[in-house]
């Protein structure tokens, strides 16, 4: 919370002292600080406002255009998020930044359709997003059925001929498993039965004895439930001795899956980048190391940094313009743009950008980088409402 | 028909559509921002209103009318959202609701019909329940229905976001939402059943007694809420676009709660302060959630500054103001006088039936202890009998089965050749039995005159009720007290209140239970002076239960005495006087000079 001080009274003192021409560039921020996503929105928020401090310290984008960040926190909560979104738009923003999840995001459709403010998910992940958003609606994250693919091609090579699946109607990200299902299928595998749960269940006992019983047992397992699902269902299921490969995705990318102990050993799953030696995520965790004082335990700080640096780059491709018609229809086009994890691109895309997927280990209680491989094209399944 | 005088009804009318349409203006004036956070304040308060015609009026403080919102809302939205959403997002309607697509009215009318539908069968199950368990009910119908849109996925989405609904409420449509709500909840707390219900709050069973039918009137307050929930939920639907059934669950109920609770209850004056002050106090807090810098010292940003005000302003309100803001009377209840002082003629007498009521083998067992054991009694009209007996003889019981208060282990009683034993006390009070209390029983927070006034609108189909109750307030010599609080008067006031409440039922037999207790002997002489009016002018017959032996033997022209639940004596007050029975009941059995 101090840097956010720090960066408003940078600003603050910035715009006093800036010349006559500088321009200020209103990010508003309706993300959730609290409830169920402040998991995710925390850390991209923070590494959100490292980008922002880089960029205005040095005089903004372009030199010239300080960024200044108008905070709401929306409590996990679709309504509340439209409210948000209302009032960010009041006050004339150039871009809104919307909750992790697209549950929520949704929310804002009519309002930034109808204010044609550009609006980009901090890392909600599901392809649906933009494509029910319309054209003001951007994604900041791998989609689902992009992750899917990687994840079930990846299944699929090393030998797992039969999958189950476990997921959660209650959101359209939590049904990620089910284009694993379709796309494990497409390369000959075998689906040997789904089950569902709602999100915030703590006993998982029943499925876990369900799968336990399946004779013959299933290769590996599927599932994009996160926190605190995740860790109840991993346990429940080890306890019953099922010892199939779990495989996740980016949801479990959190300090808590690496801290399982040997439940958590072996865990496979899908995110956004991987620090290796020299890497721009490398050299972004010096950064929030040195600016926050404690190592980056999660992507979700460097996927925050690549949302400041995409706006900034939609800024001056668009001329430096702070219009916000103008940014959407830049930001449409992006193309190779260097972020902390990823190349990211929407040109072509309807604003689920195209971005590297990797695949994580879980060894040792460390992270493993097991992959970043492209998915095949033409075996990933096409956006759904699910 | 309201209850209260047309003078305040059309001043509080007015003033509500005055305060908003300006409201409306001045907001608009400050352009779009501000028109949103005036148009959230009104949908906010139209459901306020709405539990206010509920709770405030029932007394009975209600955890689930978000429920009722929850309802109205996805109901109206189903029937706005554009076909095409509809099927892209909801795949599983059934086909006449899928392709349905109304305007914005006509949805919302249906929705609050739905709703009121559903809450009439609602109403019916929770009404039986009284107090603490009615309020736990509420509270589970809160969990059942947020269960309900989560499970229901086919239609609701589940938890995730309802969405694409169109944003069609603005702040005019908002304006006349709740100018309507703020109408109807004014109209019905003064109208006869919400005058009833108030009754009921105040003291169940004297309510009981003068005709009320409590539950009755309790659902017609639950249907008349739930439609005003599900206005405000069809508006902030369609002021939001998106919905989850999170929006109807624990967050925004302690929100509307709060406002009702702080403003006051009971009254429409109440939920306007209360949603004032809490929107106002939301509305600063939430823009120093994300910090601020105040003279030089940083505040960091703390999220959940609002939640954390809220619930200091209603222990703040619980300490200081228990009664809420506003207190518990509306605005122009305080400001405008209202019906003219002074005594007015007693009109005429009204017609009673002659006929006696005939009490057979009375028995009453609580547990193992038998209060009253196989007692006759006769009471005619015209006749002034006295039921005596030591402490804890059975008085107050036999009288309490007379009326219906409490049911009879055994026995039945008649008036003429109607068998009233099985009837409920209101409908025996219909019937021409009226009573007072023991321990007083007024409805202490309203007027004496509004006291008197439920008993007349509540029996003989409450035709004439200002007559009978102007004519028994002034039989009673408590005309001039007609407009203040029943619960500030003076004792002896209280009892001729209620003595003139049980007189509006135009009985042809009154029971009074101890009238004299607490009055000193000047007003206990003026007492038997009217009792004897009462009998003279109109013919009634009363039962009189007193230990003021001075005021039971002038008065009484027949007395029955009660010992350990057994009838021992009845005669004229010279023969029970010499009754030996009676002496060693009273006296104890060696004392014999």
């Amino acid at each position: 919370m101090k840097k956010t001080l720090l960066a408003s009274t940078m600003v603050a003192a910035a715009a006093f002292a800036a010349p006559a021409f500088a321009e200020t560039l209103k990010i508003g921020l309706a993300t959730a600080q609290t409830g169920g996503l402040a998991g995710y929105d925390g850390p991209v928020i923070e590494g959100l406002h490292i980008a922002v401090d880089e960029i205005n310290a040095a005089g903004g984008i372009n030199g010239n255009i300080m960024i200044e960040l108008i905070e709401k926190d929306v409590r996990s909560d679709a309504a509340q998020t439209a409210i948000a979104v209302q009032e960010l738009a009041d006050e004339g923003v150039s871009v809104i930044v919307l909750p992790c999840d697209a549950d929520p995001a949704l929310a804002a459709i009519g309002t930034v359709t109808s204010a044609q403010i550009p609006a980009i998910s901090t890392c909600a992940s599901s392809p649906t997003l933009p494509m029910i958003g319309g054209d003001f609606m951007f994604a900041n994250f791998p989609g689902d059925n992009v992750q899917a693919t990687v994840s079930a091609e990846w299944a699929h090579q090393q030998g797992h001929k039969s999958a189950y699946i476990i997921y959660s109607p209650d959101s359209q990200y939590t049904t990620m498993p089910l284009y694993f299902a379709d796309v494990f299928e497409a390369l000959g595998g075998e689906m040997l039965g789904q089950d569902t749960h709602s999100i915030g269940q703590q006993d998982f006992s029943a499925i876990a004895t369900r799968i336990a019983a399946l004779n013959p047992q299933p290769d590996v397992i599927m599932t994009s439930s996160y926190e605190p699902d995740f860790p109840s269902m991993l346990k429940a299921l080890r306890a019953a001795g099922v010892t199939a490969q779990m495989i996740g995705s980016d949801g479990i990318d959190s300090p808590t899956t690496f801290s399982l102990g040997d439940v958590g050993e072996g865990v496979v799953f899908t995110t956004a980048g991987y620090a290796t030696d020299g890497s721009p995520l490398a050299e972004f965790n010096a950064k929030y190391e040195a600016a926050s004082g404690k190592p980056s335990e999660t992507v979700f700080n460097a996927v925050g940094y690549d949302l400041a640096i995409v706006v900034a780059e939609a800024v001056k491709a668009a001329g430096g313009s702070t219009d916000p018609v103008a940014i959407r229809d830049a930001m449409a086009e992006l193309e190779n743009v260097r972020g902390a994890t990823s190349l990211i691109t929407y040109k072509g895309t309807n604003g689920m950008p195209v971005r590297e997927v990797t695949l994580i280990r879980v060894n040792g209680g460390e992270r493993e980088l097991v992959g970043q491989p492209s998915p095949t094209a033409e075996l990933i399944p096409a956006p759904r409402m699910q | 028909m309201t209850t209260s005088p047309r003078k305040q009804i059309f001043a509080s009318i007015a003033a509500i559509i005055l305060a908003v349409v300006l409201a409306s203006l001045i907001s608009s004036a400050f352009g779009a921002a501000s028109e949103r956070v005036l148009t959230v304040f009104f949908i906010s308060l139209i459901a306020v209103v709405g539990m206010g015609v509920y709770s405030g009026n029932s007394g009975i403080l209600s955890f689930g009318h978000l429920s009722f919102m929850a309802i109205g809302a996805y109901a109206a939205s189903l029937l706005t959202l554009p076909a095409q959403l509809k099927i892209a997002t909801l795949p599983k309607l059934p086909e006449w609701l899928a392709t349905t697509e109304l305007g914005l009215l006509p949805a919302t009318v249906i929705a609050v019909l739905l709703t009121s539908v559903v809450a009439l069968f609602i109403g019916l199950a929770i009404g039986k329940l009284e107090g603490s368990a009615a309020v736990i009910a509420t509270l589970g119908l809160l969990i059942i229905v947020h269960g309900v849109a989560i499970g229901w996925r086919d239609v609701t989405r589940g938890s995730q976001t309802f969405f694409g609904i169109p944003r069609e409420t603005s702040l005019w449509v908002a304006a006349v939402g709740v100018i309507l709500a703020l109408v109807v909840a004014r109209l019905y707390r003064d109208s006869v059943s919400g005058l009833r219900l108030r009754a009921g709050r105040e003291n169940a069973i004297a309510a009981s007694a003068v005709g009320v039918r409590i539950q009755r009137e309790r659902l017609v307050s639950f249907v008349i809420s739930a439609a005003l929930m599900a206005l405000s939920g069809a508006l902030i639907a369609h002021f939001l676009g998106a919905i989850s059934p999170k929006k109807f669950y624990f967050t925004d109920t302690f929100l509307l709660l709060a406002m009702l609770i702080v403003g006051g209850m009971t009254t429409v004056t109440g939920a306007i302060t209360g949603a004032v002050a809490i929107t106002l106090v939301t509305e600063v807090l939430r823009r120093f959630e994300g910090g601020f810098s105040l003279g030089g010292l940083e505040i960091p940003a703390v999220f959940g500054t609002t939640q954390i005000g809220i619930g200091l302003i209603i222990l703040f309100a619980m300490f200081r103001k228990p009664d809420g803001l506003a207190g518990l009377k509306e605005w122009e209840e305080r400001l405008i006088p209202h019906r003219p002082e002074g005594d007015t003629d007693v009109v005429g007498a009204p017609s009673v039936s002659s006929q006696p009521l005939t009490a057979k083998g009375m028995t009453m067992q609580f547990g193992g202890l038998v209060a009253v054991h196989d007692v006759d009694i006769t009471l005619n009209p015209g006749e002034i009998t006295g039921l005596i007996g030591p402490n804890g003889s059975g008085k107050t019981t036999l009288m309490n089965m007379l009326s219906g208060v409490l049911v009879p282990t055994k026995g039945e009683f008649f008036l003429g050749s109607e068998k009233l034993s099985g009837l409920v006390s209101h409908e025996i009070a219909d019937r021409g039995i009226a009573r007072t209390f023991q321990n007083i029983r007024l409805f202490e927070n309203l007027s004496v005159f509004q006291n008197v006034l439920v008993a007349a609108l509540s029996t003989r189909g409450g035709k004439n009720a200002e007559a009978r109750t102007t004519a028994a307030l002034a039989r009673m010599g408590v005309a001039r007290h007609a407009d203040a609080d029943a619960g500030t008067l003076s004792y002896g006031d209280q009892r001729r209140v209620e003595i003139a409440r049980a007189l509006a039922c135009e009985p042809s037999l009154l029971f009074l239970d101890e009238p004299a207790a607490g009055m000193n002997r000047e007003e206990t002489d003026n007492l038997m002076e009217t009792l004897r009016g009462l009998t003279r002018d109109l013919g009634l017959g009363i039962l009189l239960v007193d230990h003021d032996l001075k005021l039971i033997n002038q008065l009484c022209d027949r007395l029955v005495v009660l010992n350990e639940g057994h009838l021992i004596a009845e005669g004229s007050p010279k023969d029970i006087q010499n009754n030996p029975a009676v002496i060693e009941a009273y006296l104890g059995p060696n004392r014999q000079d």
